[in-house]
């Protein structure tokens, strides 16, 4: 690659990282799903105190608001690329960036550099207050043992932003996109876990799941982190491919 | 130098351009003139490789946008509405477009001093009127202080102020060696600042040439323009 290219890459991705950055919307996000998830963590805490202890029901209670958190990463995801159509952005980027898969994957590259932080601090933030009111139970946390699930779901996080953002980019309009996403994580996907319980471990969602949780004794079929990590990925690389194939090809 | 040449789109079954012809020169302003909804703005998008032809070409200097080497140094572009999302503030916007093609900061300070929104560069864009709405999209096309302008209806929404703020400031383009293509409806102000111009009318070319020999024998370029549609909407008929 050319020592022009690399300059290119860098200043557009520069403008990316400037563009979420400056957008309010993206900050008003991040700060809500930061205060649920610490109001959810709290009170799954106090349900859960009762009988519990060890380094495992600290994880699994601080990571059980995971499934509504994701909420806050399906919409960050969502506005990083619905909002190029608001107010006709799309023909300023095209007419400024106009080499579009590679404006289009920066962007993504763009998105995963301003999520893995926060979604680790939001993912760390219900763990640690776990740890906190529950901090009678077990008077030594085992990092090794927290690390590793707090890394899953920051990848879980990451790769669940970066599927949204795909979706979004296909959409192109925010309210179908976010019907479409948080009716399939929300509604969709729970129910067909009954019906397909085969398959079920291979839906974004419920692979995604074991990249982050301590598997239980009671639970059979379950995937390891990796395999869920892989489910994942494949899921969120199919639509991104997608999102660039179209992206390339339509009117602005 | 802009070229079209035999420029055509169709959406489904609808021809929006039927193999359109035309040129737009270094050192004049040329008028891209028509009712709406006859193709303007659709050849514009085409030009600045927003959408795509179904056949023939729209060059910059010999190639399509998508090949230039540095867009916003080559072309400076606005296009009708804002171009900005409205919960960024002026500046923000600016700067964004600024960092993608390695500006300076000190240039966008430059381009709002240049379209006179200093003072309300750090509100955000959803409080703008539409005249300044058209001078943020102006800032944006002249950042990179281009020698070829693509405007599309760039006096609407201006108060007087403004249009002669843009006639003058285009007149001084031109003159200056740059090439200058705006679209327009607006037959009284175009003709105040125009050298060339081209006429289009659903989707074909109906006139294109000087400012005096579109004109012609009518009084008006308003007048002129009426008798074209009327001739051309006789032979369609």
């Amino acid at each position: 690659m050319s020592v022009s290219s690399s300059r290119k890459i860098t200043l557009i991705l520069g403008a990316e990282l400037e563009k979420l950055v400056t957008l309010p919307l993206i900050w008003l996000t991040l700060l809500g799903t930061f205060i649920l998830n610490l109001v959810l963590a709290v009170a799954f805490t106090s349900a859960g105190l009762q009988g519990a202890a060890g380094t495992q029901s600290i994880l699994k209670i601080g990571l059980a608001s995971m499934v509504y958190l994701q909420a806050g990463f399906i919409i960050l995801g969502i506005l990083a690329t619905c909002s190029e159509y608001t107010g006709g952005q799309i023909r300023t980027t095209l007419t400024t960036i106009p080499w579009r898969g590679f404006q289009l994957s920066t962007k993504y590259l763009a998105l995963a550099i301003v999520t893995i932080p926060m979604a680790f601090i939001i993912a760390a933030s219900g763990v640690l207050s776990a740890f906190i009111m529950m901090r009678d139970t077990a008077l030594v946390i085992e990092i090794d043992a927290v690390i590793k699930p707090l890394a899953g779901a920051t990848g879980y996080l990451t790769l669940t932003t970066l599927l949204s953002a795909a979706i979004g980019a296909l959409l192109r309009r925010t309210t179908p996109a976010l019907v479409i996403l948080l009716g399939h994580y929300f509604i969709v996907s729970p129910l067909l876990r009954d019906f397909l319980s085969s398959i079920k471990n291979y839906f974004p969602d419920t692979a995604g799941y074991y990249m982050y949780m301590p598997p239980s004794s009671d639970e059979i079929n379950v995937l390891t982190p990796m395999q869920g990590t892989g489910v994942l990925m494949v899921w969120t690389l199919i639509f991104i491919t997608v999102a660039i194939v179209f992206y390339r090809k339509r009117d602005a | 130098m802009l070229t079209i040449n035999n420029l055509v789109k169709r959406r489904g079954t609808q021809e929006i351009l039927s193999g359109i012809s035309f040129k737009a020169r270094p050192g004049r302003v040329t008028g891209f003139l028509g009712p709406n909804g006859a193709g303007k703005s659709s050849t514009l998008r085409i030009l600045l490789g927003l959408d795509r032809a179904t056949s023939g070409s729209a060059l910059i200097n010999g190639k399509p946008f998508a090949e230039l080497h540095n867009p916003l140094a080559t072309v400076g572009a606005a296009l009708d509405g804002f171009g900005a999302h409205r919960m960024r503030t002026g500046r923000a916007h600016l700067r964004w477009i600024a960092l993608a093609s390695g500006l300076s900061r000190s240039r966008v300070e430059e381009v709002l001093e240049i379209v006179g929104l200093t003072d309300v560069a750090g509100k955000r864009i959803g409080n703008y009127s539409l005249g300044m709405g058209r001078r943020l999209g102006m800032a944006a096309a002249l950042l990179g202080d281009p020698k070829i302008l693509v405007l599309d209806e760039p006096v609407n929404g201006l108060d007087p102020e403004g249009i002669r703020w843009i006639r003058t400031f285009l007149r001084e383009r031109a003159e200056s060696g740059n090439t200058v293509l705006l679209s327009s409806h607006l037959m009284g102000e175009l003709e105040e600042t125009v050298d060339d111009v081209v006429i289009i009318n659903h989707g074909k070319i109906v006139a294109d040439g000087t400012l005096e020999e579109v004109i012609g024998n009518h009084s008006t370029l308003e007048e002129a323009f009426f008798a074209l549609m009327s001739e051309n909407s006789g032979n369609t008929a």
